[in-house]
């Protein structure tokens, strides 16, 4: 035979391909372990798991999609799911108003100016443990904690917060509020100081100045970084769960049990592991149509991010 | 903070206009630090049951023994060395295990790197709290709930590293690699003597977000610890927190919490910072 059949050449093709690979594999060989043992295996177990009936220990029976028919009618789940777009609707507009103002505030050449942003990061680097531990004092209920006793200083009286029905997702809110701004005052910075200033001289000889250098100019040019910073906080804001674990434990009467709190809590209160899965294949579907719609909606990539 | 000044060199100082904007940043910078300032002074008080205002800032007399409470009532110092260890751990691997695959993902030429690489894409995009449950499940399944290997293992490796990563070595030309290779490199010896040294500040970075993330994680070392004495700082905190002791012993635990990330940010704000506008994502 005077030339390799077709089979025979890609056969030393594939070895020879092989042999080229084989040197990089123990560079991903720890990583990709890893993904297969924390993300792809949970991930398939997660489906599995949506259709059984089980508490991990002596029952575990097949229930077909028994789950997803049940969360049609679960009233607790609803209440879950108004209570997160509650919390979402408040914390989402607060946010941005307030980091977007310190960023406005801090973005100028003025001495001490980066220390002050510092002060106002230090928030975010602390862990909820330690944030819970101080607002649970500071919200006592009692006329001399220290929140209540600064609202009386403008004349409004004692506020039960977080065991008030009403006031105990606000207050979380709050507390969402203080921890996150920082963080995104330094987005917001990023992007007010990717303006060229160039920009500001060239409105200002066309007539602009004060409130409409800022429509013109400013305004237009944040929309991908306001679209970054609301993407990103609408999901981290769908996600709270370790400031109400610890503060209110879901209550009172079920104010504060978001979506991710009723799956912890089916999980491992009730220990109905089977519905907290298929409650956790709701929320990332959730999770996906919001990113979805909003990346769609403020033309999310369009831009540099 | 890292972020360059903005050239408003053509405004005219105005001194009021000057006062009145340090006067609101100071209002803003005592509604983040004052809580913290209240937090250490009471952590120092004698035998406080309640934060009340008007709150006396230095404490007459000064005392311990809030922290000697704590270490003794609590497993606090436990816990503190399982957070070192664990976050140590964490990040020296996640580090290492992103160079390695950050090297091999931006020079390898191997069978399966475009279907592995879009895996972990598809990873990134997931959100970490809806997969909580399925992997308490399958942790429990390995028996390896209250183990060290539970709190370390996801974040042994670090997709978000990876590509970080890739993307620093991406930006090295590829003459560094062939010349390396001329002298008689291995991918080895490419990757550790000649790459890596080049993306320390990248690997830097990365380190410290994967640190302060780690020690500040809650719901997952929540979940997979059952034991006390398996805790973390930041959980074993959150039982202190539900425990409803005095103010003395919430706060001086609150302290304990605070210091370290403290003492990270100061000493390494400015990679924190330039993680942020890397990613605008943590960890």
């Amino acid at each position: 035979m005077a030339a390799a059949s077709p089979s025979q050449r890609a056969t030393s093709q594939f070895l020879r391909r092989l042999r080229r690979s084989l040197p990089w594999y123990p560079f991903i060989i720890v990583n990709t372990v890893i993904f297969l043992v924390f993300n792809l295996v949970p991930w398939i177990s997660m489906f599995r798991y949506s259709v059984l009936k089980t508490d991990l220990l002596s029952t575990r029976e097949f229930v077909g999609l028994d789950h997803f028919v049940t969360m049609l009618t679960d009233a607790k789940l609803h209440k879950a799911m108004l209570n997160t777009v509650w919390f979402t609707v408040m914390y989402i507009p607060l946010l941005v108003a307030v980091s977007l103002g310190v960023a406005v505030l801090v973005n100028r050449p003025l001495r001490g100016m980066k220390a002050f942003r510092a002060l106002y990061f230090l928030p975010n680097i602390t862990s909820v443990a330690v944030l819970s531990l101080i607002f649970r004092r500071f919200l006592s209920p009692r006329p001399d904690g220290p929140i209540n006793f600064l609202i009386g200083l403008v004349g409004i009286p004692p506020q039960r917060w977080l065991i008030d029905v009403n006031q105990a997702m606000p207050s979380i809110v709050g507390i969402s509020l203080w921890e996150a701004f920082g963080y995104f005052m330094v987005i917001w910075l990023a992007g007010l100081q990717a303006i060229p200033s160039e920009l500001y001289d060239a409105a200002k000889v066309d007539g602009a100045n004060g409130w409409r250098l800022h429509r013109y100019v400013t305004i237009p040019l944040l929309r991908p970084t306001a679209a970054f910073i609301i993407v990103i906080a609408t999901i981290g804001a769908l996600q709270v769960f370790g400031s109400i674990f610890i503060l209110t434990g879901g209550g009172p009467v079920n104010a504060t049990t978001t979506v991710v709190y009723q799956i912890y809590s089916e999980a491992f209160n009730f220990g109905r592991f089977g519905y907290a899965s298929a409650l956790s294949i709701l929320f990332f579907v959730i999770i996906l149509i919001v990113a979805l719609i909003q990346s769609r909606y403020l033309r999310f990539g369009e831009d540099i991010y | 903070m890292s972020i360059s000044e903005p050239s408003e060199s053509v405004e005219k100082r105005n001194p009021i206009r000057e006062t009145l904007i340090y006067i609101a940043m100071t209002v803003v910078a005592l509604t983040t630090v004052g809580p913290f300032l209240i937090m250490i002074s009471v952590s120092l008080t004698e035998n406080i049951r309640f934060i009340t205002f008007p709150v006396e800032l230095i404490p007459t007399p000064i005392t311990l023994e809030n922290f000697q409470l704590l270490f003794a009532r609590t497993d606090a110092l436990r816990w503190l060395f399982n957070s070192v260890y664990v976050a140590f751990v964490s990040t020296l691997g996640g580090v290492i295990t992103s160079s390695m695959a950050g090297f091999a993902f931006a020079r390898g030429d191997f069978w399966g790197k475009t279907v592995i690489f879009t895996l972990f894409l598809g990873i990134l995009i997931m959100p970490d709290t809806a997969l909580i449950v399925p992997q308490f499940v399958v942790l429990s399944q390995l028996g390896l709930v209250n183990s060290y290997t539970a709190l370390i293992g996801p974040w042994f490796a670090s997709i978000f590293g990876t590509f970080l990563l890739r993307q620093a070595y991406l930006s090295i030309p590829r003459d560094y690699d062939d010349a390396a290779t001329i002298d008689g490199a291995n991918l080895w010896q490419t990757w550790w003597q000649v790459l890596m040294p080049q993306v320390v500040p990248a690997m830097a970075t990365l380190a410290v977000l994967r640190f302060m993330g780690n020690w500040n994680s809650f719901f997952y070392p929540m979940i997979v610890t059952s034991k006390s004495d398996m805790r973390t700082l930041t959980v074993g905190l959150g039982t202190v927190a539900r425990s409803g002791g005095d103010a003395g012993l919430d706060m001086s635990g609150a302290v304990l919490g605070f210091l370290p990330t403290l003492l990270v940010f100061i000493l390494m704000q400015r990679y924190i910072i330039r993680g942020i506008s890397l990613s605008g994502v943590k960890g």
